[in-house]
């Protein structure tokens, strides 16, 4: 996987729309609202659901419809969609490929 | 015996002889053949039978780089300069894998996703979690296929025999596009690959040492150590590329390649 910049770590919040749990690799759909309003379609690669379980997700983990923040190492050229870097849940719980954890994602992007 | 008769037996030698240089070989066996995997043959000194995985860490990158002071054929370095100045814009160039093309060797053997592999007494079946993709080294003493015959693939056709404590394979017949080695090095049909693999840590580790050659893309031979861990606590599962998974992943959006 290339395209994306490893070094940075943004920080979206948004709808999740969907959260495929499929192999080999598993991806969130999130619809963002940017500073001028319009509701943008994010899409967030991430690694197989395999390692995912290993790390204490579940399928069921995020529905259409959820709210939450999520970090995300960007598209280097600038386009909507990422890496997944981790995913914190309104009730503070943050989930990252390698399970639970209590840091915060990076910088604020808007 | 009389002249006559010697004529006789001779005439009846000579028509055996023509008969025999025409009557085509016995099939070869299939490898899943009762008849085959029930040949006398010397014990194996280890089973690879198992899940394994590549096991990362120092000294072990799951790349296969090229080595220091390489040198290219002008074709694949077009291809590696190419895939510098993409990778240098933040681009994927000529990314087949996400684009679904098969990974093929030696690639596949280091993605994130472990191989399941079966011995028997006549071949090592291989499936990679990573597409589900199979590698098959057939240990029965069959010669490699007839090059006007066989099929080219991505993980060519691996013939292994032992050798003390090691599996030797050789491993050629690789098709001719879309297959690379990391770093945008393309692979070509002339790409030939020897593994010498033994067991180490009791068994719980599979080192691989890889020589590879293909002088349509870089001169010389290179070679790679790689090391596995055994995984007996996980499965491969079901894996295909999907049209709808690749609608999802940013990193393969055409937009980011370097075609």
């Amino acid at each position: 996987m290339n395209g994306f910049d490893r070094a940075k770590t943004i920080t979206i919040t948004g709808t999740v729309k969907q959260f495929k749990w499929a192999n080999p690799h598993s991806w969130i759909e999130v619809e963002v609202v940017n500073a001028k309003g319009v509701p943008e379609l994010w899409n967030l690669e991430m690694t197989a659901p395999g390692i995912l379980a290993r790390a204490g997700w579940k399928s069921t983990m995020l529905k259409a419809g959820d709210k939450a923040t999520f970090g995300v190492h960007p598209m280097v050229n600038g386009d909507i969609g990422g890496q997944f870097v981790s995913v914190t849940f309104a009730d503070g719980l943050t989930m990252t490929e390698r399970g639970q954890q209590t840091a915060t994602p990076g910088p604020a992007k808007q | 015996m009389t002249m006559r008769r010697r004529f006789e037996v001779l005439i009846f030698v000579a028509t055996a002889l023509c008969v025999a240089a025409q009557t085509p070989p016995p099939p070869q066996l299939g490898a899943l053949a009762p008849a085959n995997i029930a040949k006398s043959r010397p014990k194996p000194p280890f089973d690879v039978t198992g899940t394994w995985q590549h096991g990362g860490g120092q000294n072990n990158n799951f790349r296969f780089s090229p080595p220091d002071g390489f040198k290219l054929t002008p074709f694949a370095q077009a291809h590696y300069d190419a895939a510098r100045k993409a990778t240098a814009e933040g681009k994927v160039y000529q990314d087949d894998i996400g684009n679904c093309w098969p990974a093929g060797l030696p690639v596949i053997m280091t993605r994130v996703w472990p191989i399941a592999m079966v011995q028997l007494p006549t071949a090592i079946y291989m499936i990679s979690g990573f597409m589900n993709s199979i590698r098959i080294i057939y240990l029965d003493g069959r010669p490699h296929s007839d090059p006007d015959v066989v099929v080219p693939s991505f993980s060519g056709e691996s013939i292994g025999h032992w050798e003390n404590d090691a599996l030797v394979v050789d491993t050629r017949y690789f098709v001719d596009d879309h297959h690379w080695l990391d770093g945008g090095i393309p692979l070509t049909d002339k790409f030939q690959m020897i593994e010498r693999i033994r067991l180490i840590d009791k068994g719980a580790t599979m080192e691989v040492e890889y020589t590879a050659t293909d002088p349509k893309s870089w001169v010389g031979e290179w070679k790679w150590t790689k090391r596995f861990r055994r995984m007996d606590d996980t499965d491969i599962t079901e894996a295909s590329c999907l049209p709808d998974l690749n609608e999802h992943m940013p990193s393969v959006k055409a937009e980011h390649t370097g075609r």
